[in-house]
């Protein structure tokens, strides 16, 4: 009975925070919209006898949700995600988009065959699945997490105020590249140049700083 | 599941969270009168904080310029919330603990991952500047405590070949994973406390942004969220005595009663904090805690790993 509602009450709150994410006016409200629905899913998780997978899910989304809300106002002209905005765009390729995939997943519920065979009893799922991911699958999930890992390690360093030269916001300019100061222009246009410390420079005024 | 164990276990975790929220309250009171000098009132000590918390519940609760109204009311509670969540996961004695789950250590972690959550929120949704800067210093801080406290924590879990915290506590009867696991307790003490944003590292409240992410928060918001963050300190406190040194097992006393007195052995020094380190910059926090303590937390794991093959050989 306590499952049953639990899990309905669960459902209806994961479907209902979904819809959310696309009706909220901000980045910062939509991703939490998006935890929540996340959390509900990994409540019925646990619900499914899978809870270190359940578990799992909230640790890592609550994390993850933040860390995207950030990266989403760090990249938009946002300031602090305080604006509205809508979470909306190209809404009739959207509505196609998201008709099709409904009724694709839906008849996969429907017209799927799924397998009826009942769990063992006593069985760990935790042991199971650490088995799995450090046994058959290890290289496809390590691999996996490497790139992942990469693509990490990389949007933190484009996002990141510091560079190799110094902070961003007094230049970070190689300090071979620092014209002395006339008090006229901002001096920083020779260590922008592509091609970073030893690539070609360009020998054209503009870049050597032409304001002398 | 049945209704009534339900709701045993809430009120039970409802009675412990209060009580010790109330204790760390009156410990802090007492180390700050004898920090400044003053004459040490344990006794007066025990009304203030009933006073405070009275005197703030019935104060007005103030507002702003186009809040998120309902994420502002949500914070207090959430921060609540999760702290009570990590406090149920903790046993206070064996079979005694009200979330009984197979992978407790995993519920604390995610409860805690939680919290990050709470703090942003209830910075940014007032829509004024002091507290903002406050919530999204709290993201950088997160991110730094957040590695080095599961690390360890899975840590202590390697040699219970467990993840639950009862086989956890049973696997340091001859060993306290303190001794056993020498980096685990100072790393998870500190990351505990940027968790709890308390003394040195009440980064999003801290002076320098005048209160910060509580600033504009007022009446029973504010002594909601006040008890939350002792709470959390409590959480904090009580998941490391059961998982570091060796929560119920002692001699002669009950199993409950050294639970606590080690709790309140953790939960002093982290109060005292405090009053006597001084606030770290945002900035100098985050490059410690990426260049040495997840360095070094990552070498505690390896540590227990080759301790728990050895073990199995």
């Amino acid at each position: 009975m306590i499952l049953n509602v639990t899990f309905w009450a669960f459902s209806a709150l994961a479907v209902f925070s979904g819809w959310r994410v696309f009706r909220a006016d901000s980045m910062v409200r939509a991703a939490y919209w998006l935890l929540v629905s996340f959390a509900a899913v990994g409540v019925i998780l646990v619900l499914l006898k899978a809870e270190f997978l359940g578990l799992i899910l909230i640790l890592m989304m609550g994390g993850e949700m933040t860390i995207m809300a950030v990266f989403m106002v760090a990249f938009m002209m946002n300031p602090a995600g305080l604006n509205p905005m809508t979470m909306v765009h190209r809404n009739s390729v959207a509505i196609v988009a998201g008709v099709v995939s409904f009724l694709a997943i839906a008849a996969l519920g429907v017209f799927a065959r799924f397998p009826v065979a009942r769990a063992p009893v006593g069985i760990d799922p935790t042991r199971r699945l650490g088995v799995e991911l450090l046994g058959d699958s290890m290289l496809v999930f390590q691999t996996a997490g490497v790139t992942l890992l990469a693509a990490m390690i990389a949007a933190v360093a484009i996002s990141s105020a510091r560079g190799r030269f110094g902070a961003g916001d007094e230049g970070s300019v190689e300090p071979d590249q620092l014209v002395p100061d006339t008090g006229a222009a901002p001096e920083r246009v020779a260590g922008m140049q592509p091609g970073g410390p030893d690539g070609p420079r360009d020998p054209s005024p503009m870049a050597a700083g032409g304001h002398t | 599941m049945n209704a009534l164990g339900v709701v045993i276990a809430v009120v039970s975790v409802a009675f412990v969270a209060a009580a010790g929220v109330y204790v760390t309250a009156w410990i802090d009171l007492v180390l700050a009168q004898a920090v400044a000098g003053l004459e040490v009132r344990p006794l007066d000590a025990l009304i203030a904080p009933l006073r405070w918390a009275a005197a703030t519940a019935l104060k007005a609760r103030t507002t702003t310029e186009r809040p998120d109204a309902e994420a502002w009311a949500l914070a207090p509670a959430l921060l609540a919330a999760l702290a009570a969540v990590g406090l149920a996961a903790v046993p206070l004695a064996p079979g005694l603990l009200a979330a009984d789950v197979a992978n407790g250590i995993v519920l604390f972690g995610a409860a805690m991952a939680l919290v990050v959550v709470a703090v942003f929120l209830q910075g940014w949704s007032p829509n004024s500047p002091l507290p903002m800067i406050g919530g999204y210093r709290f993201i950088a801080q997160g991110l730094s405590y957040e590695i080095p406290l599961a690390v360890v924590l899975i840590a202590a879990a390697l040699p219970a070949r467990s993840l639950a915290i009862a086989p956890i506590v049973t696997s340091q009867e001859h060993l306290w994973n303190v001794v056993r696991q020498p980096l685990g307790l100072p790393l998870y003490l500190m990351a505990g406390l940027g968790l709890a944003f308390w003394g040195p590292l009440a980064l999003p409240e801290g002076q320098d942004l005048a209160g910060g992410s509580s600033l504009e928060t007022s009446g029973a918001s504010l002594l909601l969220w006040r008890a939350a963050q002792l709470l959390v300190l409590v959480a904090v406190a009580a998941m490391g005595t059961a998982v570091f040194l060796g929560g119920w097992l002692g001699p002669l006393l009950p199993g409950a009663a050294w639970m606590i007195l080690k709790t309140l052995f953790l939960l002093i020094p982290l109060i005292a904090t405090r009053h006597f380190v001084a606030r770290v910059p945002t900035e100098r926090y985050v490059v410690v805690s990426w260049a040495i303590l997840i360095p070094l937390s990552l070498l505690d794991v390896f540590a227990a790993g080759i301790q728990a093959l050895m073990a199995a050989r």
